[in-house]
This record gives C-alpha cells, sequence and structure tokens, in this order.
C-alpha cells in the first residue's frame, strides 16, 4: 500500500509543476520546469511498476525519462530561447491566483468524475486517476488562456503527459511498442511545432496568438 | 440490374428521352456555327421517334405497357410507363420543343432588336436537354425518376433563365432553380414515404398504401408540384423568370417546366385508385387562392411576358382545380385538366412566341407602345387575336373545351360536396374577367394605325412565321386531338 | 482472416518513396521528384485496389502481428485514400510545375512537397489499416504532423497561421482522441485480463458486451471529440477553412476528400465498440447532434464566403455532418449510405478543389469577386468546376444526389422527419451558393485582359476521370462497391451475437430474395426492403 500511496503523492506533485509549467514567464523556463514535472511521471511510473511488478513499466519509465525528460525539454529549450517577443509579456490572459483557483476546480472535478468509475484495477489509485485526468485538462486550459503561441505547445504537452498517466495508471501492462509509438509522435509534434513557431516568429515578428488573424469567416 | 427489353413502345419512349441528350452532347462538341442545326435537326428526329411512338400506341389499342430499366432487388429505381397520358403529354412537349427549336435559331441572332445575340451552342445544347428530360418525367414509373428529371429540369431551366448572364438575369435563374429544389423536398419526401411503406419507388405502389399514408405521399408530391407550376406560395420565381430569351420562357412556361407539377400531381392520382378526399381539398383552395392573386396581379402588368407569366399561373390553378375536383370522383374533370395541360402548351406557346416576335420586330414588348399590329404585320395580329382567345377560353379555340370539361365536372361533383360550388363560382367569375381583360389588350393592340413603334417593326423572319401558323392551327385543333385520343 | 503482406506492402511503398524524395539532392532535376512521386502514387493505387479485391472476395487482411487489419470497413477507406490520392497525386504534377514557373514554389518547397505527399499517404493508410487503436491514433496524430508542412509550403503569413491553427487545434483535438484511447484500451484490458490483445480493435469490438459501460461512453466521448475535430465537426471545425484554403489546391482536394474520413474511420471504428458496449442509442445520439449541428452551421458560413476555397471547406464541413447524421440515424440503410456519401463525397470534392485550382492557375486568385467567365477563357475547366458545383449541390445523375437521397430516406425510416427537413433545407442554401459560383464565376463574362486558353492537359486528366466516377457512381454504383459496403455496413452495426470478426460477412441481409429473370445486385439500398427488420430508435 505504501507504494501506492507514493503514486497518488508524486501525482499531487505533478500537479504543482504543471502550475508551474503554465505560470512561468519565459518559455526557457517553462521548459525547464516541463522536464521537473517529465521526471515526476518518471518516477510515478517506478512507482507504478514496482507496485504492480510490470516489466514493461520499466522499460515506459526508461524510454520516458529519454525523451520527456531529455530530448523535449532540450528542443524546446533550444528553439524557443532564440524566441521573445518583449510586448507580449507573460501572455497570460488572467491573473496567476485565479489560474491557481480555477487549476483547483478542476481536480476537485476530475476527483467527482472518477469517482464514477467502477474498474477494479483504478480502486487504489483514484487519486492519481483523478490527477491524470484533471492534467489533461490543465493542458487545455493552458492553451485556451495564452496568447504566447509556445505556451500553448506546452499545454499540448501537459495533456499528453496526462493521457499517458492514464495509461500507466490503468493498464500497466501495455505493450512496450505503445509507449513508444506514443512517445515518438510527441517529439515529431513538439518539433513540428517548434518548427512552425520559428517561421511565425521570423515572418511576423511576434509571438501573440492575437496577431494571427488574416484568416477569418 | 439494367434491362433492355425489345418491347418496341418502350424501346422508342426510351429514344425520345436519349436521343436529345445525345444531341445535347454533340453540340457540346461540335463548332459553335452548328449548334443550332444540331438542335434542329435532333428535335426533329425525337419528334419523328414520338410520332412513330403514338402511331403504334395507337394502332396496338392504347393498351398501357410499363417496364423497369433499373432494379435493386424489388426495388424498381428508374422505369418507363407508355399509356394514354403520358403519349399525349409527351407529344405535346416533343412537338413544343421542335417548334421552339426553328423559332430560336430565327430569334437568336443579330438582327434581333431587342437582345441581338448569336446563340451560342450552351442554348442549343440545354433546350436539348430540357425536351429529353422533360420526356423523361413524363413516361417515368417511379418516383425516383421523376425526382431526377425534375431536378434536370430545375438545372437547365436555371442556364437557360440565365442565358443573357446580366445580374438580374443570374439573379432570377437562381430563383427559379432554389425555389423548384425546395419544393422538390416535397417528392424527396412523397419517394422516402412510399419507399420505406413499400420498399419500392414504383408509383404503382402508390394504390397500395393505407389511405393516411397515401394522403401524405400525395400531399408531399402536391407540394413539389406547386413549386414548378409556380402556385402560392412559391410562385414569385415564375414572373421573374421572363428575363429569358423568349423562346425558353416559351417552351419552359407553356408546354414543359410549369407542367412538371400538374404532371406529376396527375401521376400521383392516377396511380392512388381512390384518392382520400383531403388531398382534393387541399388542391382545390390553393388553386383557387391562386387563381384570385394570379388574376389581380395580371391587372396592372403592361410587360406582354410578365402579363403572360400571371396568365400562366391563373391556368396552371385551373388544371390544378381539375385534378383536384377529379379526386372527388369525376372522371370528366381529370380529363379536362389533362387536355388543359395539352391545350394551354400550344396556345400558351403561341401567346409567348407572338411576344418574341414583337420584341424582335419592334423591339419592344410593352403592351401600351404597341399598336396596330394587324396593320403593319397582319401574320402577328391575327396570332395574337387567337392566342388570347384560346387562353380566354373562347369557342372554337382551344381553351374553351378543356375548361368547360373542367367546370362540368366540376359541377358533378358538386351536387355532393355543395362547398365546392363557390369555388366553381369563383372559377367562372375569373374567367370571364380574363377574357375582357385580354379583349381589352386585344382591342388596344391589334386593330388601328400603327403606333411609332410598331411602323418602325422590322418583317418577321421566315422560321418565326412557319412556327406561329403551326401553333395557330393547333390553338384551334389541339382540344379536338385531346379530346378524341382521351376518348 | 488471412495473413498477407499486401497491408505491410502499401504502407512500405509511400514511405520509401518519401525518405528517398528527402535524401535526393535539392539540385536533382525536377522531373526525378516527379518520377518518384509517380510511382508512390502509382503503387498506392495499384495496390489498394488489389488489397480491395481480396476483401470483396470475403477475406479480411492481417499482417504485422494483427497490428495491420484490413476488412470491409477498412477497404471502403483504403479505396478513397488509393483513388483520390492517386488522381489529385497526377493533377499535382500540372499544379506544382505553374507554381515552379510562376515562382509561387522553390526546388527545396518543391522537395518538401513531393516528400510529405508521399508521407501523408503513408500515414493515411496507416489510420485506414490500423488495428492497434494506439497506433491509429499515432496514425492520425501523423497524419497532421505529415500535412502541416503541406499546409504551410507557401510559406506566407497567411499559410503560416493557417499551418499553426492546423497543428495546434488538430494535436490537441487528438489528444483528447489519446485519452479516449487509453480509456478504451484500460476498460479492455481490465474486463479481459489480457493487455496484450486488449489493443487491438477486434479483440474490443468482439468483447464490447462485457466492458464497463461508463468508461465505454466517457471513451466515445472523448474519441468523437478528438478525432471529430480532424474529421471538421463542428464546434471543432474551426482549423479546418484556413488550412483548407492556404494549402495547395490539391492538398485541399486530399485533405477535404480523403483526411477527414480517416478521421471519421477512426470514428466509426468507436462507433462500432460502443453500439456493441452500450446500445446503439448513446452514439446515435451524440453523433447525430453533432452532425446536424455541423450542417446548421456551415450552410450559411459557406454562403457568405467570398474565397473560393474557404466556401467548399465549409461545404466539407457540411458533407461531413451528413455523413455523421447518417451515422446517427443508424439502422443498415442510415450507415451505409453514410458510407456512400463519405465514398461520392471525396470524389466529388476533389474534382471541385481541382477545380478551384485551375481557377487558382488561370486567375492567380481565389476571390470570387475577381474571378469571372472562366467558361470563356478555359472551356474545359469550366465544364469540369460546373459539374462539380451541380454534382456536390446533389443534382442527378451525378453520385451525391443518390447518397443524399438514401441518407434522407434513412431519416425519414427512423422517424426523423422535421430534422431530415431542416437538414435538406440547409442543403438548398448550399445548392444557392454552389449556383452562384457557376454563374458568377463560371459563366459570365472574362475580364478583358485575360488570355483564352486552357491550363493543359495534365491537370485536365486527372479531373476528366473524376467526373467519370462520379457519374458513375451516381448512374448505378458498381456492384463490387455495393457489397463492398454492404459488409462495411454490417461490421458497423453487427449485434454481440454476430460479433465473432472472423466470421465471414458475405451476405449478411440475405433476406432479400432475387428476382430470378434479372441479375440483381443486392445493394445497399436493397438492405432497405420491408422484409428486413431492424433496431431503430
Amino acid at each position: 500500500m505504501v507504494g501506492f500511496q507514493l503514486v497518488n503523492g508524486l501525482a499531487g506533485l505533478l500537479i504543482v509543476t504543471s502550475l508551474l509549467v503554465i505560470l512561468a514567464r519565459r518559455p526557457g523556463n517553462s521548459a525547464r520546469f516541463y522536464a521537473l514535472q517529465s521526471f515526476v511521471l518518471v518516477l510515478i511510473f517506478l512507482a507504478l511498476a514496482e507496485v504492480s511488478d510490470s516489466h514493461e513499466l520499466y522499460l515506459w519509465s526508461a524510454s520516458a525519462f529519454v525523451t520527456k525528460v531529455v530530448l523535449v525539454p532540450i528542443i524546446m529549450y533550444r528553439a524557443f530561447s532564440k524566441l521573445d517577443d518583449p510586448k507580449l509579456g507573460s501572455g497570460a490572459i488572467m491573473p496567476p491566483a485565479l489560474s491557481v483557483v480555477l487549476a483547483a476546480l478542476v481536480v476537485i472535478l476530475c476527483f467527482w468524475v472518477v469517482s464514477g468509475v467502477a474498474l477494479p484495477a483504478a480502486a487504489a489509485i483514484k487519486p492519481a486517476l483523478a490527477v491524470s485526468l484533471a492534467h489533461f485538462f490543465l493542458g487545455l486550459g493552458c492553451i485556451v488562456s495564452q496568447r504566447n503561441i509556445l505556451k500553448q505547445v506546452f499545454g499540448y504537452c501537459l495533456m499528453e503527459n496526462g493521457s499517458h498517466l492514464t495509461l500507466a495508471l490503468l493498464a500497466a501492462k501495455a505493450p512496450e511498442l505503445v509507449e513508444v509509438g506514443i512517445a515518438t509522435d510527441a517529439i515529431f509534434a513538439v518539433g513540428i511545432m517548434a518548427v512552425l513557431g520559428t517561421k511565425i516568429f521570423l515572418t511576423l515578428h511576434t509571438l501573440d496568438a492575437r496577431s494571427l488573424t488574416t484568416l477569418k469567416g | 440490374m439494367i434491362t433492355l427489353v425489345p418491347d418496341a413502345m418502350i424501346t422508342l419512349a426510351l429514344a425520345t428521352v436519349l436521343l436529345p441528350f445525345l444531341g445535347a452532347a454533340l453540340i457540346a462538341g461540335a463548332p459553335h456555327r452548328a449548334g443550332k442545326w444540331l438542335c434542329q435537326i435532333f428535335a426533329a428526329a425525337t419528334l419523328v421517334v414520338m410520332l412513330d411512338l403514338v402511331f403504334r400506341f395507337a394502332e396496338a389499342g392504347k393498351a398501357s405497357t410499363s417496364k423497369a430499366l433499373i432494379v435493386f432487388g424489388r426495388t424498381e429505381i428508374l422505369g418507363l410507363t407508355v399509356d394514354a397520358i403520358s403519349v399525349l403529354i409527351a407529344l405535346a412537349v416533343i412537338a413544343i420543343g421542335l417548334l421552339v427549336a426553328v423559332y430560336s435559331a430565327a430569334y437568336l441572332n443579330a438582327g434581333n432588336r431587342e437582345h441581338p445575340d448569336t446563340g451560342r451552342p450552351r442554348y442549343y445544347a440545354f433546350l436539348l436537354v430540357f425536351i429529353g428530360a422533360m420526356a423523361g418525367l413524363v413516361f417515368s414509373s417511379t418516383i425516383t425518376g421523376q425526382l431526377a428529371f425534375f431536378e434536370i429540369t430545375g438545372a437547365c431551366s436555371w442556364a437557360l433563365i440565365g442565358y443573357y448572364e446580366t445580374p438580374k438575369a443570374l439573379r432570377s435563374a437562381a430563383k427559379a432553380l432554389i425555389i423548384t429544389h425546395v419544393a422538390s423536398l416535397g417528392l424527396y419526401v412523397a419517394a422516402a414515404l412510399l419507399f420505406i411503406d413499400s420498399g419500392t419507388f414504383a408509383l404503382s405502389a402508390i394504390a397500395q398504401l393505407t389511405p393516411a399514408h397515401k394522403a401524405a405521399v400525395l400531399l408531399a408530391i402536391l407540394v413539389a408540384a406547386w413549386g414548378k407550376s409556380a402556385q402560392l406560395p412559391m410562385h414569385m420565381w415564375l414572373p421573374d423568370a421572363m428575363e429569358a430569351p423568349t423562346p425558353v420562357s416559351a417552351y419552359l412556361h407553356a408546354a414543359s417546366m410549369v407542367k412538371v407539377g400538374v404532371y406529376i400531381f396527375a401521376r400521383g392520382l392516377m396511380a392512388a385508385d381512390g384518392v382520400p378526399h383531403i388531398v382534393g381539398w387541399v388542391g382545390a383552395t390553393m388553386a383557387i387562392v391562386t387563381l384570385i392573386y394570379g388574376f389581380f396581379m395580371y391587372l396592372p402588368q403592361v410587360d406582354m411576358k410578365r402579363l403572360l407569366a400571371y396568365s400562366t399561373i391563373t391556368q396552371l390553378s385551373y388544371i390544378f382545380l381539375g385534378l383536384s375536383l377529379s379526386v372527388f370522383g369525376s372522371d370528366l374533370a381529370f380529363k379536362g385538366a389533362i387536355s388543359h395541360i395539352f391545350n394551354h402548351a400550344f396556345a400558351k406557346t403561341l401567346f409567348f412566341l407572338v411576344a418574341g416576335a414583337l420584341s424582335y420586330t419592334a423591339g419592344t414588348r410593352m403592351l401600351p407602345s404597341l399598336r396596330g399590329i394587324i396593320t403593319k404585320t397582319p401574320m402577328l395580329g391575327v396570332s395574337f387575336v387567337v392566342a388570347a382567345l384560346a387562353i380566354a377560353g373562347v369557342p372554337p379555340f382551344s381553351g374553351f373545351f378543356s375548361k368547360f370539361a373542367i367546370f362540368g365536372g366540376g359541377f358533378e361533383v358538386s351536387q355532393q360536396n355543395l362547398l365546392l360550388l363557390p369555388m366553381l363560382v369563383i372559377a367562372l367569375l375569373e374567367s370571364v374577367g380574363c377574357f375582357a381583360w385580354f379583349l381589352k389588350w386585344v382591342g388596344y393592340s391589334v386593330p388601328g394605325k400603327p403606333s411609332e413603334t410598331m411602323a418602325a417593326a422590322s418583317p418577321l423572319p421566315v422560321g418565326m412565321q412557319f412556327v406561329l401558323v403551326a401553333l395557330v392551327v393547333m390553338s384551334v385543333c389541339s382540344s379536338f386531338i385531346a379530346a378524341s385520343w382521351l376518348g | 482472416m488471412v495473413s498477407s503482406n499486401l497491408p505491410l506492402l502499401i504502407l512500405c511503398g509511400p514511405l520509401a518513396v518519401a525518405a528517398l524524395i528527402f535524401l535526393l539532392p535539392r539540385g536533382s532535376s525536377p522531373r526525378c521528384f516527379e518520377f518518384a512521386h509517380l510511382v508512390s502514387i502509382s503503387f498506392v493505387l495499384v495496390l489498394s485496389i488489389m488489397i480491395v479485391g481480396q476483401v470483396i472476395d470475403g477475406n479480411q487482411l492481417t499482417a504485422f502481428g494483427d497490428w495491420l487489419y484490413v476488412d470491409a470497413l477498412g477497404a471502403v477507406f483504403l479505396m478513397v485514400i488509393g483513388v483520390v490520392g492517386f488522381l489529385t497525386g497526377l493533377y499535382s504534377i500540372g499544379y506544382i510545375r505553374h507554381d515552379l514557373a510562376s515562382g509561387a514554389l522553390d526546388a527545396g518547397k518543391m522537395k518538401i512537397y513531393y516528400g510529405f505527399f508521399s508521407l501523408f499517404l503513408f500515414t493515411m493508410l496507416l489510420a485506414a489499416s490500423s488495428n492497434n487503436i494506439v497506433m491509429m491514433w499515432v496514425a492520425v496524430e501523423a497524419t497532421t504532423l505529415g500535412s502541416a508542412f503541406l499546409v504551410g509550403v507557401y510559406g506566407q503569413k497567411s499559410s503560416l497561421e493557417a499551418a499553426w491553427k492546423y497543428v495546434i487545434i488538430c494535436t490537441v483535438g487528438v489528444a483528447f482522441g489519446l485519452y479516449g484511447t487509453v480509456l478504451a484500451y484500460a476498460n479492455g484490458s481490465d474486463v479481459l485480463g489480457n493487455s496484450r490483445d486488449a489493443i487491438l480493435w477486434t479483440t474490443l469490438a468482439a468483447h464490447a458486451t462485457s466492458l464497463d459501460p461508463m468508461l465505454a461512453k466517457l471513451s466515445f466521448v472523448f474519441v468523437l471529440i478528438g478525432f471529430g475535430t480532424k474529421a471538421g465537426l463542428f464546434p471543432m471545425h474551426a482549423w479546418l477553412p484556413d488550412a483548407h484554403s492556404e494549402a495547395p489546391s490539391p492538398i485541399s482536394a486530399l485533405l477535404s476528400g480523403v483526411l477527414l474520413k480517416c478521421a471519421l474511420l477512426v470514428i466509426i471504428r468507436y462507433y462500432a465498440i460502443t453500439v456493441r458496449a452500450v446500445g446503439p442509442e448513446f452514439p446515435q445520439l451524440l453523433v447525430l447532434i453533432l452532425g446536424s449541428l455541423s450542417i446548421i452551421v456551415a450552410a450559411p458560413l459557406f454562403f457568405i464566403q467570398q474565397d473560393l476555397k474557404r466556401k467548399l471547406a465549409y461545404s466539407s464541413i457540411e458533407h461531413i455532418g451528413l455523413i455523421a447524421v447518417g451515422l446517427g440515424l443508424g439502422g443498415p440503410l442510415g450507415v451505409g449510405a453514410a458510407l456512400l456519401h463519405t465514398i461520392n463525397h471525396s470524389l466529388a470534392k476533389a474534382l471541385l478543389f481541382c477545380g478551384a485550382g485551375n481557377v487558382m492557375m488561370k486567375f492567380g486568385t481565389r476571390d470570387l469577386g475577381s474571378v469571372k467567365g472562366l467558361m470563356r477563357v478555359a472551356p474545359v475547366s469550366g465544364l469540369l468546376l460546373m459539374a462539380g458545383a451541380l454534382a456536390l449541390a446533389g443534382f442527378p445523375p451525378f453520385n451525391v444526389f443518390v447518397s443524399e437521397f438514401l441518407i434522407f430516406v434513412a431519416g425519414l425510416k427512423a422517424g426523423y422527419f422535421w430534422l431530415m427537413l431542416v437538414c435538406a433545407l440547409f442543403f438548398t442554401i448550399t445548392v444557392a451558393g454552389l449556383i452562384q459560383i457557376v454563374a458568377n464565376s463560371v459563366l459570365g463574362k472574362s475580364p478583358a485582359t485575360m488570355a483564352t486558353g486552357d491550363v493543359g492537359w495534365r491537370p485536365i486528366l486527372p479531373m476528366a476521370i473524376l467526373l467519370l466516377l462520379v457519374l458513375t457512381m451516381g448512374v448505378a454504383v458498381p456492384q463490387p462497391v455495393s457489397r463492398l459496403l454492404q459488409s462495411a455496413t454490417a461490421i458497423v452495426l453487427s449485434d454481440s451475437s454476430s460479433v465473432a470478426i472472423a466470421a465471414p460477412w458475405q451476405e449478411p441481409f440475405s433476406t432479400t430474395p432475387q428476382p430470378d429473370n434479372k441479375k440483381a445486385k443486392p445493394l445497399a439500398l436493397a438492405t432497405g426492403t420491408p422484409s428486413h427488420t431492424e433496431t431503430n430508435p
């Protein structure tokens, strides 16, 4: 049972790190916080692997470490540090305090939804499951509430981490190849978004999503 | 799936549908100048085939034949019916198609004072497609067939009404297409209901439905019919469609497009074998409402074509009235309505083509500036008088006989349904009013000293003269043909 | 199920060509790229036809340890990818040459274009032939990534903006899809106790009745939102008009004709699972609502657009909505008609987008205010565009009429009279819009300075073939296609009793007696005969 408590506790930490990613002022810092968050995720995987005695999860945590803690943050850090739009500021459309309150609301709501799931495997890790769902929606919230297009990329990454955690919690013995597929996809997605974001910055000289309004109707 | 049978009648009927389409395809690939000749040749060939069909059919004792052409499983999708009604109407549609093709060749050229034009291939191709689609609609034995040809005529009417490509013409064309397309939803509903209940699209299956479903299918067909036949509340496209070249107006709004509506309604009634009275009441009421509306609308018109447009609306109301009366058990009213389709086709085509001849020679079709037509161009004057009298229903011209049959049938059934009596009285009053009004314009325009515009009119081309003579003859004879054919 | 190399082969072909094209040096002759591209699209066409042929014979092909699986349902979409992919690929050659000549693209961009074209084809083929639900998600996500550069290939402000919106909205949307996938998988693996097989769609579908209903519903909602984004359903459609209008025309055709359908296939796959797990009412209602809303919202927006390709994009949303409505109506007729409409819309819309490409080549603009008189300056293009517009408007004898009509019948049969009437009326708005295009831009007076002359045979040929297909499907659905559709419908709908996926699907509705005097075809239509009882709400 200690293992499950560890999993649930680490999941709580995940929410904190994701708030840091959302609220960091500079994309470079967000990338650092994202690496930290992914590291927490890897720890959760390890704890889960220990608890459920899942050989696959050990492999997962290894590959997640390579992709999420190392590769993706590096790509983002290298790509985004060069891009800076001083006019934009933090790019958030609401004050940080409000974001935190809203995040708390999302978490509560997700706890309520998850309480309805009746799967036996989910019984011990319901808090973590709720966190993973909340994490998903926090990512979505990040995309909606940020005008900085680079922050929107982080939003996607958070969503992806959320669903990744759900997968690990609910189906610890999924084939390794599945995890590799998801992780590679995420790398490509982040890479392509980084390239497009850079191109947009070079062409439009801004990172403000509100300035992308040529196409309407 | 597709079966071609060696039944001569069906093959001939199929040929009348396909020949015009073939001609249109050839015109699309042929050089510019060949268009008008190809159109006339194919229209004439179609008429020849049609006449062959008429004689064979008469010889065979007018026995109805019906053949499914495309069948999926047990579901008949497309088929042809050759019977007395379809042959009669197809004859009118194809014969007038040829006359309009000949007339168009004389009308669409640089000598036209109102719209000098060279007659692009597109015009002739769509005219031929229209003839073919009309023949297809008339011979269709399934609702899906009717629906398909209904939509094809809609698309062609759009191309033809918008032919001059002025913004106004294009707007009117789109209006005609959209309104009739909305109306076609009625046919969609009818087809779907029929299919759900009977598993087939064949019209003959209507007879097997329960009375409630029968009424639903027929009312849905009636909605579609109102749209195509420009009845309230879907009438507005027709007066606007007068932006079309006049031969097109003549063909679409006298012989073909507007007759699609009344014809599919008649087909539905024929197939139904005992129709719930509600259909008759709805049809008759709307016919009378449209009749009154149309009558009051033609009083202020001075543009001859717009006047004819409203007159067409009221004449179609008569046909709807006749068909609706037949629901109450009058065979006479039904025959009257069918022969009115036939008669009105010739008479109204004549009237439109007179209007076209006036714009060709005098450069205008505004009635107030046209006086003394008979003095300047006797041929046109005579045609004007004949057309007006035939439309107003003066004996011995064709309109009289069919209207008489409708009224005769109506009074016969009103013995049982007294509510029908006021409707018939209103229709009779309209008839008198229409006569008076046309008499007024005949008296104003035809006799006397030519007005300035008329005096300057150019001579009438030979092609037009030929067509007008043919139509004058038909305006007298058509009712006898129809009466003897329908027995 | 038959193990076969074909599904693996058809994937390897375009992938290898894409790699080759990226490896070729930038300075290579354009002919080299074109040749490689032609090889790739012809390969896909031939193999897709071979696969479809095998499936029509009653086989289900599997490969790669059951991770790849082509049944009749997948074959329908493989066929669309093969045919439309080939024709738009063929069209690309003339179009890209024109862009090279006019300076809109340079040699490097052309390399990107052809390379990503094959890659894009590969990802779509993977999405259509995948049996592993996570791989299905990966493939759909990869289609976004593969086509993002194609959308932004012109590198202008507006095209970058479109590409950005496309990538962000679709990846975020598809992230929902991932969540739904994970839930479905977790559900299956928990119930089956076999985490290796629970990842296969066939297994999930076969054991759907034992799934946890709450999770199955939740998973379907996520999947519908996620892949519905990619399919362009309202209200997740915001990326679609931008991406479709800014991409090169053949890519617009591919996006609209094929990509949307691939996302739809995934939705249909989950729809099939959910129908088995919780009964038809829940998934049908959701799909029906989203579909009708898409129609109702897209039709007026379609009408007011001034940009030809934006207009067509909104029409795509509307038609996807109609397909969704067909699925939502359910029953063999509704689903069969929806699948038929999938094919028909792909062909007609590809024709129209290619026509829009010809307009771009001739006029250099998509603004309908300045495109006038195409018929006079380029008669063949004008004729093809006009035929395409009439086809899309749903006039007979073109194909869209057939499937729209069948969906309409299915709607009345399921008792949704008013809904169908509303949809039909909104489709009339579309008819008006298409007629406006033809009246103002195809017909009318061309600008005086415009030289007469068509765009050359290279772009015209694939369009002519498309028109031919549109007409063929309109006059009579060919027998193999109707057989395929019938089996595909059976796969979507089969109830739990016959859910053994390995069972042969042939003649699942053999209650229809065949008239003996004719060679009658058991078309999807025939399934609607009254002798057949069905489970409608």
